[in-house]
C-alpha cells in the first residue's frame, strides 16, 4: 500500500468500478479500496438473506419459508439495463459481458386508474392495447410513426417540428394526444420522473422514446435486461477488468484520511499507511464534507410468493405509476425479479417499489405501488439521502460520484461516469476509450 | 437447455465446435504457481521469474475425453487473491476448481481450508475440486509433507495430487482427472429431473461472443 499510484478509487459501487476499469485499461496505476468486506457498496446485491435481515435490524431473521439464505441476492437499488442503452454499450466495449449472463425482463406495465396495462410501444401493440380508445389509438400510432422516422440530422423527417425550439407539449398537441396517453408516453416510454420535460425542446424526449423502442426491438418483450445473480455482479465484472489490467484491490480497508496539499489531493491514509496518488475517485460517503444533499429516495424491498397480478405471471417486470395518476410530482416505480434470475429461493419474487420523497410520510407515498403487490411476505424499508459533489473536482482532483437516483435504469449513472471521465482526463469521453488494449484471452479459440 | 424463450441472439456457429464446455477456476494463495500451472498446461511453457498475474483473463483449450470434444475455459484470478478480494462473480458457473498450495510454503497450505470454504459458499453444489500441492520439484525446501496434503484433501472430500509446473510433473494429469470427475458427476446428475448446471443462461448481449454456451448442453 505504501506506494505511488496514478489514481486511487474509494468505494466499489458501479460508477467507481467502471471508472477504475477505464483507468486501468488506459495504463493508469490504480489502487481501489472499499471500507466494506464486500464489493459494490450501495450497488451490491445482499447475500445470504440473513444479511439483509441484519442490515434492516430485523433481528428475528428470515423464517424457514424463505428457503436457503444463500439462494438470495437482493439488490438495494432497483434498476434494469436498457437493452440499447449506454451501460450495455460499456459492457460490450469492455467485454465485461464475458463475466455476466442476462435475461430479458418479461414485461413493462403502466398504471392507469388503479389498474395496470402493458406499455404499448410499437404500432401493432398500440392498436391492440386496451389502454386507449379507438380514435386515440390511431393518433398515438401516427405519433409513434413520426418518432420512429425522426432523425435529428434530417429536417425532412421533422414534419414541421423544430427539435430545438418546439416544446414536447406542442408536439403532443400536434398529434392531439390526450392526458392518459401523454402520461404513459412521457413516463413509461421516455422514462421521465416528472412533468418538467413538457416545456423543454422536444428533441431529448423524442430521442428517449427512440431509445425505448430500439431497446425493445432488441429482444421483443421489454426494453430491459437484468443480470443473473443480481445487479451486484456488474461492479464485480468491472473490478475484474480493472484487476486484469493491473488494478490493485483491497476490501475491508477503512479510510482514515484523505491527504491534501495546497488544495490538491496527494494521498489516502488507511490503517497507518499512506498511499500517494495524483487523482482520487470516490462515492459521496467517503467525503461527507464535500457533498450536498440533493433529495431523498424511498425504496421498499418486498418479498412475495406470487407473481404480480395482471402481469401474465411474468417472472420479471417493471411497473410505472405516472405521477399524474396518483396526484404526485414524481413517478412511483416497481421493479420485480424472481428466482428465475438466481436472486431468490424457488418460487419467490422480489419487488422493489421506489420513488423520490415528496412528503414527511414517504411510506404512505408508495402505497399505490404496495397495493399492487399484496400479499407481501416481508417488507424492508429504506429511505436514502441522495448526494452530489459540491464542486467539479478539477481543482482538488477529488472526483466524487453522485448517489444512485430514483430512475429505474442506468442512463443517469452512465452520464455521471462520462462526465467524471471528462473532468479527469480533460478530453471528452469516447466509448472507444474503454476497449481492452491487449489480448487477455489465450488459447486456440476463435477469439 | 436453458432460458427457453427468453434466449436471444443466436450463438455463433463457430462456438459449436465442441460437445461440452467446462469453466474451470484456479484458486489459492498468491505465488503458489497458478498462472505457471496454467501456462504449462495450455502452452507447455514455463517462466521462472515471479510475475504477479496481470493481463490474463482466461485460457481456452479443447481436449478429447471419451470421444467428446470438451472445451475448457480456464480462468485465472487476475491477482485478486493477493488481498483476498476475489469477486463472488468469479465463482459463478464454475464446474471445477484446482485449489493450489505450494509445498514449500506453509502459509499457502494453511489457507487451503479457507479457500475451500469460499468455494463451498460461492459455487454450485456439484462443483468438483482437486487439491494440488505445486512445486514438488522443490524437495529440499518442502515444508508440507505429501501425507498432510492427502489427509486434508480426504477431510475436504477432494482428490489430491502433487505436481510441478516447472518440471512438468502431473500437470496434464491433474487437468485430465478434473475433467473426468466432472464428467462422472455430470453423468450421475443427468438423471431425469435434475436441473443442476443449466442455470438459465440468458441472451448474449449485443454482438459480443457468447462467452458461456450452456455448460451442460447434453
Amino acid at each position: 500500500m505504501d506506494e505511488e499510484y496514478d489514481v486511487i478509487v474509494l468505494g466499489t459501487g458501479l460508477t467507481e468500478c467502471i471508472l477504475s476499469g477505464i483507468m486501468s485499461v488506459n495504463g493508469k496505476k490504480v489502487l481501489h479500496m472499499d471500507r466494506n468486506p464486500y464489493y459494490g457498496g450501495e450497488s451490491s446485491s445482499i447475500t445470504p438473506l440473513e444479511e439483509l435481515y441484519k442490515r434492516f435490524q430485523l433481528l428475528e431473521g428470515p423464517p424457514e419459508s424463505m428457503g436457503r439464505g444463500r439462494d438470495w441476492n437482493v439488490d438495494l437499488i432497483p434498476k434494469f439495463l436498457m437493452a440499447n442503452g449506454q451501460l450495455v454499450k460499456m459492457l460490450l466495449y469492455t467485454e465485461v459481458t464475458r463475466y455476466l449472463d442476462f435475461k430479458v425482463v418479461e414485461g413493462s406495465f403502466v398504471y392507469k386508474g388503479g389498474k395496470i396495462y402493458k406499455v404499448p410501444s410499437t404500432e401493432t401493440e398500440a392498436l391492440a392495447s386496451n389502454l386507449m380508445g379507438m380514435f386515440e389509438k390511431r393518433r398515438f400510432r401516427k405519433f409513434l410513426v413520426f418518432v420512429a422516422n425522426f432523425d435529428e440530422n434530417d429536417p425532412k423527417t421533422f414534419e414541421g417540428v423544430d427539435p430545438q425550439t418546439t416544446s414536447m407539449r406542442d408536439v403532443y398537441r400536434k398529434f392531439d394526444l390526450g392526458q392518459d396517453v401523454i402520461d404513459f408516453t412521457g413516463h413509461a416510454l421516455a422514462l421521465y420522473r416528472t412533468d418538467d420535460y413538457l416545456d423543454q425542446p422536444c428533441l431529448e424526449t423524442v430521442n428517449r422514446i427512440k431509445l425505448y423502442s430500439e431497446s425493445l426491438a432488441r429482444y421483443g418483450k421489454s426494453p430491459y435486461l437484468y443480470p443473473l445473480y443480481g445487479l451486484g455482479e456488474l461492479p464485480q465484472g468491472f473490478a475484474r477488468l480493472s484487476a486484469i489490467y493491473g488494478g490493485t484491490y483491497m476490501l475491508n480497508k477503512p479510510v482514515d484520511d484523505i491527504i491534501m496539499e495546497n488544495g490538491k489531493v496527494v494521498g489516502v491514509k488507511s490503517e497507518g499507511e499512506v498511499a500517494r496518488c495524483k487523482q482520487l475517485i470516490c462515492d459521496p460517503s467517503y467525503i461527507p464534507d464535500r457533498v450536498r444533499k440533493a433529495g431523498q429516495v424511498i425504496r421498499i424491498i418486498c418479498i412475495l410468493s406470487h407473481p404480480i397480478k395482471n402481469t401474465n405471471d411474468a417472472n420479471s417486470c417493471q411497473i410505472i405509476i405516472p405521477q399524474n395518476q396518483v396526484n404526485r410530482k414524481s413517478d412511483i416505480y416497481v421493479c420485480m425479479i424472481s428466482y428465475a434470475h438466481n436472486v431468490a429461493a424457488q418460487g419467490k419474487y422480489i419487488a422493489i417499489a421506489s420513488t423520490t420523497v415528496e412528503t414527511t410520510d414517504p411510506e404512505k407515498e408508495v402505497e399505490p405501488a404496495l397495493e399492487l403487490l399484496e400479499p407481501i411476505d416481508q417488507k424492508f424499508v429504506a429511505i436514502s439521502d441522495l448526494y452530489e459533489p459540491i464542486d467539479d473536482g478539477c481543482e482538488s482532483q477529488v472526483f466524487c460520484s453522485c448517489s444512485y437516483d430514483a430512475t429505474t435504469h442506468f442512463e443517469t449513472t452512465c452520464n455521471d461516469i462520462k462526465d467524471i471521465y471528462k473532468r479527469m482526463a480533460g478530453t471528452a469521453f469516447d466509448f472507444e476509450n474503454m476497449k481492452r488494449k491487449q489480448n487477455d484471452v489465450f488459447g486456440e479459440a476463435e477469439q | 437447455a436453458s432460458a427457453g424463450d427468453t434466449q436471444a441472439g443466436p450463438r455463433d456457429a463457430a462456438d459449436q465446435n465442441f460437445d461440452y464446455m467446462f469453466k474451470l477456476l484456479l484458486i489459492g494463495n498468491s505465488s503458489v504457481g497458478k498462472t505457471s500451472f496454467l501456462f504449462r498446461y495450455a502452452d507447455d511453457s514455463f517462466t521462472p521469474a515471479f510475475v504477479s498475474t496481470v493481463g490474463i483473463d482466461f485460457k481456452v483449450k479443447t481436449v478429447y475425453r471419451h470421444d467428446k470434444r470438451i472445451k475448457l475455459q480456464i480462468w485465472d484470478t487476475a491477482g485478486q487473491e493477493r488481498y483476498r478480494t476475489i469477486t463472488t462473480a468469479y465463482y459463478r458457473g464454475a464446474m471445477g476448481f484446482l485449489l493450489m498450495y505450494d509445498i514449500a510454503n506453509q502459509e499457502s497450505f494453511a489457507a487451503v481450508q479457507d479457500w475451500a470454504t469460499q468455494i463451498k459458499t460461492y459455487s454450485w453444489d456439484n462443483a468438483q475440486v482437486i487439491l494440488v500441492g505445486n512445486k514438488c520439484d522443490l524437495e529440499d525446501e518442502r515444508v508440507v509433507p505429501a501425507e498432510d496434503g492427502r489427509r486434508l484433501a480426504d477431510d475436504l472430500g477432494f482428490e489430491f495430487f502433487e505436481a510441478s509446473a516447472k518440471e512438468n510433473i502431473n500437470v496434464k494429469q491433474v487437468f485430465e482427472r478434473l475433467v473426468d470427475v466432472i464428467c462422472e458427476k455430470m453423468n450421475e446428475s443427468l438423471e431425469p429431473s435434475s436441473s443442476s448446471g443449466s442455470n438459465g443462461k440468458g441472451p448474449a448481449v449485443g454482438d459480443a461472443p457468447a462467452p458461456q454456451p450452456s455448460s451442460c448442453s447434453c
